[in-house]
């Protein structure tokens, strides 16, 4: 398969339990910030686990006179509105009917549909309960007049979202793509983790032997995406490739083995003709159930082959919550960040290391010193769905 | 285009679809697709939404004259579409849990994914390749067919089925609590096509009120007219309609869905005798125009 064109990631904005910038975002990442409490936002005093990765006020809640009453869509437009800011998109001169919006989401508007069947808004929620609705909103925001896509391949949406948006620059349909994803907390998915009994009263331990389970996050995270040749500016970093596949095994477990994540992995290195040598850094699923990561350190054993020993593994996910639809971005976003800036963030609370987890998983409360130019970023949800970016930073 | 399955409201295939939709439905505003044909143990907790995804895989299957086999492993693309096919199980596991966190279960939460659906169809039948699901009404199939056509360009699959379900019948009064009861009767339906390399001319036109997709084509006109609103399923009706009339090109559809119009365009590359054999040879690059994108792809 030959090596298709990369393309630029020129920027990113984010909103996250952490920070509600890039800058709070990396820098709670380094620093230990810990986006976990009580969620307040909704009732779960019936729930087992009342923690997670919530939001407490949107500090950057942008005015717009039609901003809908849509918690999903607010969080969008915040980080739209952080990432028009840092690569001065309005300037770019890209006409509106070349600029496309692609988001992904595991939820989309279903807490308006769970609202409004509370009989809290009618007709207005039920508008915006399509999962389709908030990625339609930002484009409105944004004035984005060229396609408009949502990705639904659960919480691999963010990563699937990234690697469609980068097909349709290829491909001429836009000149720029705001491409990302997005979730966020509510009783609809509380109750559903619940009832799946994949939720930890401690706290998120990727890889450790300890590890009881996930906690859920809420965010948006986006970027944009311009062909390499248009983008004159420093750029954040650029998409090598990206493959999404099915398992085709089981409705919620993933496959045992991780076939399918390994056949991403597989597809997404060679889609940037780069091998398995090349990788100096994975950014791992890394949930902290107890199914999840031995299949994941086994998928990277057989991906990396010789290597996978030496290559840093790190999870994102104890400090902000698995915050699905808005994980696989911010994870990509991480790892444009730790070739910027020579450190790779630590998987928080891994303090006794699983046996069967068995590669580097930086471990600790203190980055690492590290400069890595090509990442892989792994994602896996509901579905076997998997998806797999491969990314290049920028190393000053 | 090797092969294409189709339900709807109306019944199986275009045979079943009537002149005229509104005229046919004689004052119904939704018409169902009923109970899932497929049954069986392994699928006693599965949404009848899943099953007519996998009802129209498996008519598909029958048009083309292959067995599953045929599209087994992980060389075979999967991209999925729809518009509303997951408000049931949302609703269903919304009011499910009453005001309290019991009475749902794990696994019917893991049903109110999107995913899940396109899932039923690859567990059964070992679909292992690339997978996409968007959410969207025709636009968004038009995307995924482009999609599909990319994948087979590039190589990462030998063949792709583009798969599309909507259920209203659940939500009724949701929809029409919301004002969304289209243009038209809202119809049930499951749809799939499956797409091999071809060579010609793919031509995606698409964006929010764009110019270049604004009018409905003929065909996608007289999908919208004989089987009234299928939301995704629409641009796979409209294949199967122009199937079922001898395939003549340029095939052009077109959508709209959401304040999101697209239109497609295919022209296979015409044989030595200059004639347009519908689809089939190899992937290479071809035109741009305007704000449409031309890629070399598939689909007969």
């Amino acid at each position: 398969m030959p090596a298709i064109e990369r393309i630029t990631i020129a920027g990113a904005g984010v909103v996250t339990a952490i920070g509600q910038d890039v800058d709070a975002f990396w820098s709670g990442l380094l620093t230990g910030a810990d986006g976990i409490s009580a969620i307040e936002r909704f009732r779960v005093d019936d729930l087992r686990v009342g923690q997670g990765g919530e939001i407490k006020k949107l500090t950057r809640d942008v005015a717009w006179g039609r901003t809908p009453d849509c918690r999903a869509s607010r969080l969008l437009v915040a980080a739209a509105d952080e990432l028009r800011a840092q690569t001065g998109l309005r300037d770019l001169g890209v006409a509106p009917e070349r600029l496309a919006v692609v988001v992904g989401t595991a939820l989309g508007g279903v807490e308006e549909l769970e609202r409004a069947l509370e009989g809290d808004g009618g007709r207005r929620r039920l508008r915006g309960a399509l999962y389709d609705t908030p990625g339609a909103n930002l484009a409105r925001w944004l004035g984005a007049r060229g396609p408009v896509l949502t990705v639904a391949t659960a919480c691999a949406s963010g990563a699937t979202a990234i690697g469609v948006g980068a097909d349709l620059l290829r491909h001429g349909q836009a000149d720029a793509v705001i491409a990302g994803g997005y979730d966020v907390l509510c009783r609809f998915v509380m109750r559903g983790f619940h009832a799946l009994r994949s939720l930890t009263r401690d706290r998120i331990r990727p890889f450790d032997r300890r590890r009881s389970g996930l906690l859920l996050g809420e965010g948006a995270a986006l970027v944009l995406l311009t062909r390499e040749r248009d983008w004159r500016q420093r750029p954040l970093g650029w998409l090598r490739g990206h493959a999404s596949t099915s398992d085709g095994h089981h409705i919620s477990a993933p496959h045992p083995e991780g076939r399918g994540l390994e056949r991403a992995i597989g597809l997404a290195l060679a889609e940037a003709d780069l091998s398995p040598d090349d990788v100096d850094f994975v950014s791992a699923h890394g949930t902290g159930t107890p199914l999840n990561d031995p299949i994941e350190t086994a998928v990277l054993k057989r991906a990396l082959g010789r290597r996978a020993a030496a290559v840093p593994v790190n999870s994102i996910k104890p400090v902000l919550g698995h915050t699905m639809g808005a994980a696989a971005t911010l994870e990509a976003i991480m790892c444009l960040l730790a070739s910027r800036h020579g450190q790779i963030p630590p998987t928080r609370h891994l303090e006794e290391p699983d046996p069967s987890c068995d590669l580097d998983y930086v471990p600790g409360a203190s980055p690492r010193a590290a400069r890595p130019r090509v990442s892989v970023s792994t994602s896996l949800g509901f579905g076997g769905c998997n998806a797999a970016l491969v990314l290049e930073g920028v190393i000053a | 285009m090797r092969a294409v399955g189709l339900y709807t409201g109306w019944g199986a295939g275009v045979a079943a679809l009537p002149a005229a939709a509104r005229r046919a439905a004689a004052g119904q505003r939704l018409l169902s697709l009923g109970p899932a044909l497929i049954t069986g143990e392994r699928f006693r907790r599965s949404t009848r939404e899943a099953l007519w995804g996998l009802a129209a895989v498996h008519a598909m299957l029958e048009d083309g004259g292959a067995p599953a086999e045929a599209i087994a492993g992980d060389r075979t693309a999967l991209l999925f579409v729809t518009a509303a096919a997951y408000g049931p199980s949302n609703r269903v596991f919304i009011d499910g849990g009453g005001a309290g966190a019991s009475g749902a279960s794990g696994m019917h939460f893991a049903y109110t994914a999107p995913a899940v659906l396109p899932a039923e169809i690859a567990i059964e039948l070992g679909v292992r390749g690339a997978g996409i699901t968007l959410i969207g009404g025709a636009p968004a199939t038009l995307h995924a067919i482009w999609q599909a056509a990319n994948c087979l360009a590039r190589g990462t699959c030998d063949r792709a089925l583009v798969v599309a379900v909507e259920v209203f019948a659940e939500c009724g009064d949701l929809y029409r609590l919301a004002g969304r009861w289209m243009d038209g009767p809202l119809v049930e339906a499951a749809a799939c096509v499956w797409l091999e390399p071809g060579e010609g001319t793919l031509r995606l036109a698409g964006g929010r009120r764009a110019g270049a997709a604004r009018g409905r084509s003929p065909l996608s006109a007289a999908a919208r007219r004989r089987a009234g609103e299928l939301a995704a399923c629409e641009p796979l009706a409209a294949l199967a309609l122009w199937r079922a009339a001898g395939g003549a090109e340029p095939l052009r559809l077109t959508g709209a869905w959401n304040g999101e119009v697209a239109s497609l365009e295919w022209e296979s590359a015409p044989d030595e005798d200059g004639r347009h054999t519908h689809m089939t040879g190899s992937a290479k690059a071809t035109e741009s125009a305007g704000g449409a994108s031309a890629l070399p792809a598939a689909a007969r």
